[in-house]
């Protein structure tokens, strides 16, 4: 699967997965806007909806990291609500799932694995942080910075695998079965679309706790 | 499978814009409006709860009042309980002395209609005695007695004094039997020396005088007849009792 570029300007290339990207951007804020620009203290039904997504995220961040929940939860919440939307783009004819990209699932992983430290340090200090690679005992140290990178690694790549797998077996079946046959595996589509965004910020979230929470053994105790 | 530098740049890049506008228009706003209706609702729930308390306080004050009126109408009907025994043995004492009183002024009056009845029957009974004595008398009495009576009046008179006023000069001298016309002039010479006026006399015969004389002279009534003294004897035993 090539990734067509569109535009190059001086060596940046701007891609299909970019222009997508920037569309789910700006439906999202577009989203955002329209509902949050006319709040009200008793809320209609589409800001019920939103005030019980945002509060539903809150609550599944706060559960896994009481301490700095609040925090991490905007970064949290902005990777479940993309990858939702990315990974059901493509649900829509002519639209290119910005998740069947590798390297956008690699700049979401290399986000991730920025963030577990950024925040880890932010919360610790340098040197605090630094030294969880330490424990239980130095010997471990190789093994702690193999497991960074390969689970940054299987956040690309499973996200990636998956998304490009589905799309790919929905073309084939439509192509050899005809074109109402596709129909349940859009369902699957539907469903793993919604599975591997859940997967993929609990991963993060649980990467970004088990940075922060891991300096306070004792408070944890 | 292809991995793009300038895609990977640039959704790194994207994604952080994302979550600038994102917190910007959609978290921040979104928590704000339910901190300010979590607010609204505490406050609300602080209002109820300061409102249940004064209403509990209020409660109070109102079963405090209440037990307190209780008391005061329980004190009211005590002393009014009190003031009613009070009366109604004030009225039953009053009533016993009115009916003693009662009882007494019966019993009084009981007696006295009873001693004016026996005073009544005792006074038939001398009267009857006196008026059958007079029959008696009158079947037995003779002319002679009635002298003797006279002759008795007449002796008495003697150190008798009459205080006559002007004008009294008429003697009316009654008897059972006719007067003997020596005895009639013995009668006028004793009350002429007794008296300084000259007299006229006037002689009546009356048969239920039994025996003996009755004389009126002016304001004077001098009774020597048996009619008279059987009176006499029957007022002098009533007024004896």
């Amino acid at each position: 699967m090539e990734a067509r570029v569109y535009f190059d300007l001086g060596g940046l290339q701007l891609g299909i997965s970019v222009m997508t990207t920037w569309g789910i951007m700006a439906f999202l804020a577009l989203f955002a806007w329209l509902i949050t620009r006319n709040l009200k203290l008793t809320p209609s039904p589409v800001q019920a909806l939103a005030e019980s997504i945002v509060t539903m995220i809150e609550n599944a961040v706060l559960e896994v990291a009481p301490d700095h929940g609040r925090q991490i939860m905007p970064f949290i919440a902005t990777i479940w609500l993309f990858l939702i939307v990315a990974n059901l783009a493509s649900l829509i004819p002519h639209i290119h799932s910005p998740t069947n990209d590798l390297s956008v699932t690699s700049a979401f992983a290399i986000l991730v694995f920025l963030s577990v430290h950024w925040f880890g340090i932010k919360t610790q200090g340098m040197k605090n942080y630094l030294s969880h690679y330490l424990e239980p005992s130095p010997i471990l140290l190789p093994f702690h910075i193999i497991s960074e990178f390969t689970r940054t690694l299987a956040l690309a790549i499973r996200l990636f695998g998956n998304m490009m797998s589905l799309e790919t077996a929905a073309m084939l079946v439509l192509l050899v079965a005809g074109f109402l046959a596709p129909i349940p595996i859009l369902m699957l589509h539907i469903i793993e679309a919604l599975v591997q965004a859940y997967i993929f910020g609990m991963l993060a979230l649980i990467y970004l706790a088990s940075a922060i929470q891991t300096q306070h053994p004792t408070s944890q105790e | 499978m292809e991995f793009n530098l300038s895609t990977f740049g640039l959704e790194i890049a994207n994604f952080l814009i994302l979550v600038w506008i994102l917190q910007r228009l959609f978290y921040k706003p979104l928590h704000a409006i339910i901190a300010k209706r979590k607010q609204e609702i505490d406050q609300t729930l602080l209002d109820a709860k300061t409102v249940k308390q004064e209403a509990q306080k209020e409660r109070e004050i109102y079963e405090n009042r209440q037990q307190a009126w209780e008391q005061e109408k329980q004190a009211a009907l005590t002393v009014f309980h009190q003031r009613l025994d009070a009366e109604r043995a004030t009225y039953l004492t009053n009533l016993q002395r009115e009916l003693e009183q009662e009882r007494q002024i019966n019993q009084v009056t009981l007696e006295r209609e009873k001693q004016e009845f026996q005073h009544t029957a005792q006074q038939r009974a001398l009267k009857n005695a006196a008026k059958f004595s007079g029959i008696l008398l009158q079947q037995t009495v003779t002319p002679e007695l009635e002298m003797r009576l006279a002759q008795l009046l007449l002796q008495r008179l003697t150190t008798f004094d009459f205080s006559l006023s002007s004008g009294e000069t008429a003697i009316k001298i009654t008897s059972a039997y006719p007067i003997p016309t020596e005895f009639q002039q013995q009668l006028e010479i004793r009350f002429s020396n007794l008296c300084a006026e000259s007299l006229t006399f006037d002689y009546q015969q009356d048969a239920s005088l039994i025996a003996g004389l009755r004389i009126e002279l002016g304001s004077w009534v001098l009774n020597a007849n048996l009619k008279h003294e059987l009176n006499s004897f029957a007022e002098l035993a009533y007024e004896l009792e």
